[in-house]
């Protein structure tokens, strides 16, 4: 309230991020119209429409599945008598941690003839192991690894939901499942579209898990055909943009409508009695664990141990070259932490000029920033691949380059961080800094002694976001990485695309293992600043 | 704690407004060193801006401030940080991520003697045990003591406080105004302090501003501004009052409590305003017994008489019941009045 206007620099700086973050979205516009090919031609192709109607198919089906396995596990979990519940809360998020293509990688190895899942079948006399793949394999896949988006929302706006609601619902004579339908589905729906929306942008920018289940969804098109058909790739790139620009449209239309309810914490929690409906309620809890969490984990480690107990089962010796495993790791490790600075270092001005100075420059850089959180990696990769191969001197200069990939990572990944920045810029209050003013501080020391200390746990928690997504991340790291600088993604990725690569196990194992770390660190552990 | 350099405040003709809203209209003021002045008002009437204006942490759209004899704002504009004021904020503002003695160290730019400066900040606030505690862990009280010492380290001209006692609960309120009086009395610094509750400003403010909607109505020692507010608002806001019609002429006015002496330069119609320790009650009259509350140390007594509500300041003994037929006279000499509108 005190200062109005915001430092000239810093507006500036403003108006180079949005620059920055549009770009990538806007060459792929422009090409489609400079590439020398028919673009409305292409757009209605057969070529492009039936990949389209495939990634429609599969993310609707993906949604819909995980937005009622999220509700119905948060619900058991958070409103119920069921037994374990709170083992249950610690464990449900887990699924988040397996990269999708790493979780459909699980699968299809575990499957495989020498995996775990096959031995175990043949040993009881199956011979014909069921195959996962198409759109079957990409669905299940998909909601497994994504119900928590879902499923962590809700449980959170079902913690904050004073039982009263209900209470008085069923005291008026609504039944159980009549409370639920009008009182808590009503509550809820905010943190349950938002959720489903995450998924479903999730799951059309999804190319890692359709590629191995061999599903042709639009970025596998664009992946197949960039090299060969460049104006083809162009095509349903700008389809794709499209269709995820009107998704969050859609969203926000919807949500806007939405009643608006404020979070308080329950004081008397509502509590179920399932009575004859427990064991069909651990059943549910019970089996996606098996399936989300224990399947996978047990098809990663036998994979790993595969790779290094060969001889003793007694199969052709295999040479494991641990320094590969190091460096692939190192490489991932350090691009996502310098891209985890870097969006920090980009989204705080930016959450300045919104949040403390009420900047125009600056709500029209955050609006930029978290559109791009819509925009699928493949097709930032894909710009900027092109616009370097094209552009004379920024291609000389960054084609093939670090910063290049540094820079496609932050534009994919800095919206994650746009939020809880936002929310530390706002937990300084204003007060503070008038305080700070009457002691002699000039604008850097508050900003020093001030600002930074208290917003501190907010921005390492928006780092700690973007390092874990960035870890994870394939399509970029596939196309922009330079040559020479494998990521744990893209070796576990090659090993099913190329030649077997023994150690392929062992780093899925190493890179879970990481984003475990991490989560727990610097997401879970700092819940309360998301 | 040696004796700040107090330095005296003068403000003249001072304009602002908040996006083309006004909020103060040509306020002037003078503050004398080492005096405490309260500025007292109903909430929005801009109190609080002014004080913020003093303190530079909002830009005046037209005006001057000057303290001591350095002009801060008008001409030339002075940031906050270089005006040497210390403030208290309603609520505290404490650094949530420093301790106890690192926020009372955070004005005090010299750090040879920081170290000293601290210590007696703390020790005069009787705040020693607590210097490494967190502000969390703090309770109202002993934040509030931990604002003051951090605004009086780095010694300052002037200590603005901004509702210092609202976020009090009621007994610690009266205890800590107490203290917080005679602390400023004996450093002899020059205080403003805005506070929305009269009691408040009559203990601690050596002499009172009244402000409503953006202008000072009155500036004056609280005996004056009692006994002679200038309108019948003022007399209102600072203090309990009954307001009768009355017809005046030469000095004195009719009313249902019969011939009261007024300003003799009255005429007309007016409304006589009258405090509730300058009526008595005696039984057996024309006025009736409404309601009775009872304070312990006194009690009010609301009587009907006529078209007029009066009350009645009555000693702890009183025995009227509801319904009681009074007699009120006015036992004062003279009784405040002003033109009917």
């Amino acid at each position: 309230m005190t200062q109005t206007r915001a430092p000239r620099e810093l507006r500036v700086f403003g108006l180079i991020c949005s620059l920055a973050f549009a770009f990538p979205g806007l060459y792929l516009i422009w090409r489609n119209f400079t590439s020398g090919a028919d673009p409305l031609g292409l757009l209605l192709a057969n070529e492009t429409l039936e990949p389209f109607w495939r990634t429609v198919r599969l993310a609707v089906l993906v949604s819909l599945s995980a937005a009622g396995l999220g509700t119905a596990l948060a619900w058991c979990t958070t409103r119920t008598d069921l037994p374990f519940r709170r083992l249950w809360r610690v464990l449900l998020p887990i699924p988040l941690v397996f990269p999708t293509f790493i979780g459909a990688a699980a699968f299809i190895r575990t499957l495989n003839p020498g995996g775990l899942a096959n031995d175990m079948f043949g040993s009881i006399g199956i011979n014909e192991t069921p195959e996962l793949r198409g759109l079957f394999g990409a669905w299940f896949v998909l909601t497994l690894f994504c119900y928590p988006y879902v499923y962590l929302p809700v449980a959170a706006r079902l913690r904050q939901l004073p039982g009263s609601f209900e209470q008085s619902a069923l005291i008026l004579g609504d039944s159980a499942p009549q409370a639920f339908r009008r009182i808590v589905l009503r509550q809820i729906s905010g943190s349950l579209t938002a959720g489903t929306l995450l998924v479903f942008l999730y799951t059309i920018s999804d190319f890692g898990a359709v590629q191995l289940m061999r599903y042709d969804t639009l970025t596998r098109a664009i992946e197949s055909n960039y090299l060969a058909r460049p104006p083809m790739a162009f095509a349903l790139s700008l389809i794709l943009l499209i269709f995820a620009g009107l998704v969050v449209l859609a969203e926000r239309s919807v949500s806007r409508r939405l009643p608006e309810v404020k979070s308080r914490r329950a004081s008397q929690p509502m509590t179920y009695m399932l009575g004859r409906w427990k064991a069909a309620a651990t059943a549910l809890v019970g089996a996606t664990l098996v399936f989300a969490v224990l399947a996978p984990t047990a098809a990663l480690v036998d994979w790993a141990a595969d790779g290094l107990l060969r001889t003793q089962r007694g199969g052709r010796p295999l040479t494991i070259d641990p320094s590969k495993v190091i460096e692939a790791a190192t490489n991932t490790l350090s691009s996502s932490v310098v891209t985890g600075f870097v969006a920090i270092m980009a989204v705080t001005p930016i959450a300045f000029l919104v949040g403390r100075y009420r900047d125009r420059i600056g709500r029209m850089t955050h609006s930029v920033v978290i559109a791009t959180f819509a925009v699928p990696g493949i097709l930032i990769a894909l710009s900027l691949r092109f616009w370097t191969i094209r552009s004379g001197f920024f291609g000389d200069l960054l084609y093939d380059s670090m910063a290049l990939l540094i820079f496609a990572y932050v534009v994919r990944f800095a919206s994650l961080a746009m939020g809880t920045a936002l929310v530390a810029v706002k937990t300084v209050p204003d007060g503070l800094h008038d305080a700070a003013s009457t002691l002699g501080a000039d604008r850097w020391r508050r900003f020093r002694s001030v600002d930074l200390p208290v917003m501190r746990p907010g921005l390492l928690a928006a780092g700690g976001l973007v390092i874990l997504s960035t870890m994870k991340e394939l399509p970029i790291s596939l196309i922009v990485a330079p040559i020479g600088f494998p990521t744990l993604t893209t070796r576990i990725f090659g090993s099913f695309e190329d030649a077997f690569v023994a150690e392929a196990g062992i780093m899925a194992v190493v890179l879970v293992c990481l984003s475990a770390l991490l989560s727990w660190f610097l997401v879970l552990r700092r819940a309360d600043h998301l | 704690m040696t004796r700040s350099a107090a330095r005296g405040v003068k403000i003249h003709d001072l304009e602002h407004s908040y996006d083309e809203d006004p909020v103060l209209h040509g306020v002037s003021l003078d503050v004398a060193t080492g005096e405490s002045l309260a500025l007292l008002g109903p909430s929005g009437c801009g109190k609080t801006t002014l004080l913020r204006l003093i303190a530079g942490l909002e830009r005046p759209s037209s005006g001057s401030i000057t303290i001591g004899d350095d002009l801060v704002a008008g001409d030339t504009w002075v940031p906050p940080d270089r005006r040497r004021v210390g403030m208290v904020f309603q609520d505290w503002a404490l650094f949530p991520h420093l301790s106890v003695a690192k926020n009372v160290a955070y004005g005090i730019t010299k750090s040879s003697t920081r170290d000293a400066e601290v210590a007696a900040a703390l020790e005069m606030m009787d705040l020693a045990e607590l210097a490494d505690r967190m502000p969390a862990t703090l309770s109202g009280g002993q934040q509030q003591r931990v604002a003051l010492a951090r605004a009086l380290a780095p010694r300052p001209g002037v200590l603005l406080l901004d509702e210092p006692f609202s976020n009090l609960d009621t007994s610690l309120r009266i205890e800590v105004r107490t203290e917080v009086h005679r602390l400023l009395a004996d450093l002899g610094i020059t205080s403003i302090f805005v506070t929305h509750d009269q009691d408040e400003a009559f203990i601690v403010g050596d002499r009172v501003a009244v402000m409503r909607q953006g202008e000072i109505v009155q500036t004056d020692s609280p005996q004056v501004l009692y006994h002679h507010p200038v309108d019948q608002w003022t007399a209102e806001f600072v203090g309990t009052v009954s307001v009768l019609q009355g017809e005046a002429s030469s000095g004195t006015a009719r009313c249902s409590l019969g011939s009261v002496a007024v300003d003799p330069q009255l005429d007309g119609s007016v409304d006589v305003v009258v405090r509730p320790e300058q009526l008595s009650i005696a039984a057996g009259g024309d006025g009736e017994v409404q309601s009775i509350e009872y304070y312990g140390h006194d009690s009010m007594i609301f009587v009907t008489l006529g078209n007029d509500q009066l009350r009645v300041r009555c000693g702890p003994s009183t025995n009227f019941v509801r319904g009681d037929q009074v007699h009120v006279t006015f036992n004062s000499d003279r009784a405040l009045a002003f033109k009917s509108e």
